[in-house]
């Protein structure tokens, strides 16, 4: 049994249809991402696991405890909105101590926690300012802060970056996995920037139209993507349609061109199939098992990294190459090799 | 030269609006041979004034905190209390008409419904058997008249609060019930203290709103009433007082009163701006 | 759930009673003229009465006169000042404010005695200069409203694009202000317009205090004297101060859909 367990999870709204069978176990100090586009229903799950929403069927269990039909505040859940959310009438020190306060909790008590909180987001100092005196990546730590002053059993994340400057994202966005890891407490984090959900999280989880598409760390999801939607979603992808000729050996027809993949493809012959492949999966030159004549359409140099894309017959190739001083790049319109190792091509049925 | 452009209001507005309140004004520190003195404004001291503006306060504040306590509940009622969108819309416009529906045609209305030969008082009377005068109700007494002036303060308060209510975010709550709070724990600490700058502004409005009244009294009353704006309408028509320089106090003393709440309304508008922000 | 709608649907039909009953009330009362039953003869009564006519009419014409005045003031002194001299907003929101603290019967108070017949403005000395001073005095009462009406419209355009676009066609400034400005705060000043109607044509203290023959003190005299006109007379106003913030909404309205639609 995992530590926080989301079994069989439906909710709709009228007649749609917002979550669909989700199922999640989470273990203790894990820290999962809800990664997926605007109305795929992340924030729903995230909603549900803190009470705002119930669902039409399925469980939610804290250490095997069932939740649902307890309301919000008898949960022990701590919670960051993307607005923040902090009590505009209240300083600092006192929207961090809020729940302690309405439990009743001493005040000597109270301050000792909201002095420790504060330290924690590196705020010592402005406990005495109103929210509307800080920036927003401030009130955001702030937020932060109070959500953990309760000790919650779990942490939920819901967006809690989209509303700052990239700079302060980017900081933000380590510290606060910098604080979830000191204080090893289990967190929900929703967000739509698949940057961030890879960056920040120990597995990730992939939402399209109410469904968990695949369930998995960064790794696996970045590299063996499962299905279509995730393989578009997170990162940039070249994808080509080949008719599988040998799906016994992975023989396939991209255009006029044959390639041969070296393992079986679930999929009939005469059959369309899909090939994906990262951008930095290609390299230039001849290297690897099988090679294809490009001509260069475009060269975008992004600093340490150079982004190439490439025509192939009638298909484009999108590849990454690291920058070296000693190795300019192709001129356009020139015809160059590029390597395309089998092993990254990912063969997508669906 | 940009300030040419300002010459017709600045022209009108001393004209019609500061000159002739600063001669008022100027008026209550002088004697009617020009000196300077400060006998008139003591001789508001004098128990028939005083008790008019005595009366005329308790009105304003009895009828601004009621109104202000009514219009609160029902605009909570109708932005929060799960009523359908269109209700919410129709008591927004219908406020806008009722607080416009003041003076003179409004004490007809009551009158109407509540006189002595009022439908209400008929229906009351034959209906469920109880004389309303005769419990010692009365129309055209201090009670009454709050009765009457709550018509267009209910609805100037449902205006003016609607927006700040609107202005509670649905992440507060939240975020005080996730953290453990009860409703009522939320509503103390939180949405109360976030109201009380509006409210406490709009109820100063509402006092000077009602201080300044003078028609509908004087419709229901036929201008015998004793509260301050009576007295000094009476004394500007036929110098009831014996004492020309004392009207001029007694002005003085009104702009002194609706300029103060006045200024509450503003400093609680600046507050309640700066949290919203 | 369900016992807190209940109870909102309870707290909200007792407010509507209350604002209901009076009106039924006068409207009931107006019909009883006639002993026995049901009449409009309280409206014909009204309506055929010559004094009513003109002191309905008389404050209509103050109130049109004190409408037409009060834009040509407001709308080129809001526009100036949101053009060309930002740092007296203040001010001049502060000045047009001041209606809001200073009782009209005060404002009435300081016309008599500035302006009598033996002062250098003597508007008292006249019937036409008093007419004068009393849709002045009109103006100023409905100033707040007309004031923060007309700069909200101008806040919503961007007057200075539009006015330098007008200046490079070569507009001067009256072409300006008439013919780019205003119809751009068409909407904003109708609302302050219907507004200012709905203060002026049953305002009492101002034309009670000057002595004019209008509507408000008519109304007054004729609550002391008459039993059931009264109520005829409140009905009628309270469709006009309703056809007013209805000519409101309809207008807001209108305008939200032409912006979208372009």
């Amino acid at each position: 049994m995992a530590y926080l367990d989301l079994l069989h999870l439906e909710k709709s709204f009228g007649p749609n249809h917002v979550v669909k069978d989700f199922n999640l176990r989470i273990e203790q100090g894990e820290f999962v991402s809800l990664l997926g586009p605007s109305g795929c229903g992340k924030t729903t799950v995230l909603r549900m696991v803190a009470g705002f929403e119930t669902p039409n069927t399925g469980k939610i269990l804290i250490s095997g405890t069932d939740m649902v039909g307890s309301r919000p505040n008898q949960r022990n859940i701590g919670m960051v909105f993307q607005s923040y959310a902090l009590f505009p009438n209240l300083t600092v020190a006192q929207n961090v101590g809020f729940g302690l306060s309405v439990a009743g909790k001493k005040r000597s008590q109270i301050a000792e926690r909201v002095a420790e909180m504060l330290d924690l987001i590196g705020l010592a100092d402005l406990g005495a300012r109103f929210p509307f005196q800080l920036s927003g990546g401030q009130q955001q730590r702030v937020a932060l802060a109070r959500a953990l002053a309760v000790r919650p059993k779990v942490l939920l994340l819901d967006e809690p970056l989209s509303a700052l400057d990239a700079k302060i994202r980017l900081t933000l966005r380590r510290e606060i996995r910098a604080i979830q890891q000191r204080l090893g407490i289990t967190t929900i984090f929703v967000t739509h920037d698949q940057e961030e959900a890879l960056s920040i999280s120990d597995r990730v989880v992939v939402m399209n139209n109410g469904l968990a598409d695949q369930i998995g760390t960064p790794f696996e999801i970045y590299n063996h993507p499962t299905t279509r939607f995730v393989a578009e979603f997170v990162g940039t992808l070249n994808t080509f349609e080949v008719t599988v000729t040998d799906p016994d050996v992975g023989a396939v027809m991209l255009g006029t061109t044959p390639l041969v993949l070296n393992r079986t493809i679930a999929a009939q012959k005469g059959a369309k199939v899909t090939l994906a492949m990262r951008p930095e999966a290609a390299s230039l030159g001849r290297f690897g098992n099988m090679t294809l004549i490009g001509r260069i359409a475009d060269v975008q140099f992004l600093g340490s990294i150079i982004r190439i894309r490439a025509d192939i017959g009638a298909h484009q190739l999108t590849l990454d190459t690291f920058n070296r001083s000693d190795m300019p790049p192709p001129a356009i319109g020139s015809e160059t090799p590029i390597s395309l190792p089998t092993s990254s091509l990912v063969v997508l049925v669906k | 030269m940009n300030w040419l452009g300002l010459v017709p209001f600045a022209i009108f507005s001393l004209l019609f609006l500061l000159l002739p309140t600063f001669n008022i004004v100027l008026g209550a520190f002088r004697t009617q041979q020009g000196a300077a003195t400060l006998d008139n404004v003591m001789n508001l001291a004098q128990p028939r004034i005083a008790i008019a503006f005595w009366v005329s306060i308790k009105l304003s504040f009895a009828s601004a905190l009621i109104g202000c306590l009514l219009g609160f509940i029902l605009a909570t009622t109708v932005a929060l209390g799960g009523l359908p969108r269109w209700l919410r819309q129709s008591t927004l416009t219908f406020s806008g008409v009722a607080s416009n529906f003041a003076g003179v045609p409004l004490s007809f209305a009551f009158i109407a419904t509540l006189g002595r030969v009022g439908i209400l008082t008929i229906v009351i009377r034959e209906v469920f058997g109880i004389n309303l005068y005769g419990l010692g109700f009365n129309l055209l007494s201090f009670w009454g008249l709050v009765l009457v002036y709550l018509y267009f303060q209910i609805p100037l308060m449902i205006l003016i609060i609607t927006p700040a209510l609107d202005g509670l975010r649905r992440e507060w709550r939240e975020a005080a019930e996730i953290l453990g709070a009860t409703g009522f724990q939320y509503w103390r600490r939180v949405a109360l203290p976030i109201l009380w700058p509006p409210t406490l502004g709009t109820m100063a409005l509402l006092f000077a709103n009602s201080f300044g009244a003078i028609a509908t009294a004087v419709a229901l009353t036929g201008s015998q009433l004793s509260i301050a704006p009576i007295v000094l309408f009476n004394q500007i028509r036929g110098d009831v007082l014996q004492d020309p320089q004392l009207g001029y106090a007694i002005a003085f003393g009104m702009i002194v009163i609706t300029g103060i709440t006045n200024l509450i309304y503003i400093v609680m508008r600046v507050r309640s701006e700066r949290w919203l922000k | 759930m369900k016992s807190a709608r209940l109870w909102s649907y309870l707290i909200f039909l007792t407010g509507v009673m209350y604002f209901i009953i009076p009106l039924i009330g006068m409207f009931e009362f107006s019909l009883r003229k006639r002993r026995g039953e049901y009449s409009f003869d309280a409206y014909t009564s009204v309506l055929t009465d010559a004094q009513f006519q003109q002191t309905f009419l008389y404050s209509l014409l103050m109130a049109l006169v004190a409408i037409v005045f009060g834009i040509l003031l407001v709308v080129p002194t809001a526009y100036w000042v949101r053009l060309r001299l930002p740092k007296m907003r203040p001010v001049v929101e502060f000045v047009t404010l001041l209606p809001l603290v200073i009782p009209p019967v005060v404002i009435a108070f300081g016309y008599i005695r500035l302006f009598n017949t033996s002062s250098v403005l003597p508007f008292l000395g006249s019937q036409f200069g008093t007419d004068v001073l009393l849709s002045c005095g009109y103006v100023v009462l409905a100033l707040p409203y007309m004031y923060r009406a007309v700069d909200t419209g101008l806040r919503a355009i961007d007057i200075l694009t539009l006015t330098e676009a007008a200046q490079g066609l070569g507009a001067n400034w009256p072409a300006i202000i008439f013919r780019v400005i205003f119809p751009n705060v068409l909407v904003a000043v109708l609302s302050g317009a219907f507004l200012t109607f709905a203060i002026v044509i049953g305002e009492y203290v101002i034309s009670a205090l000057l002595d004019r023959p209008a509507f408000g003190p008519y109304l007054v005299w004729i609550g002391s004297n008459k039993a059931y006109e009264p109520s005829a007379l409140a009905v009628m106003t309270f469709a006009v101060t309703w056809g007013c913030m209805a000519l409101i909404q309809v207008v807001t309205r209108f305008s939200k859909h032409t912006r979208t639609s372009i």
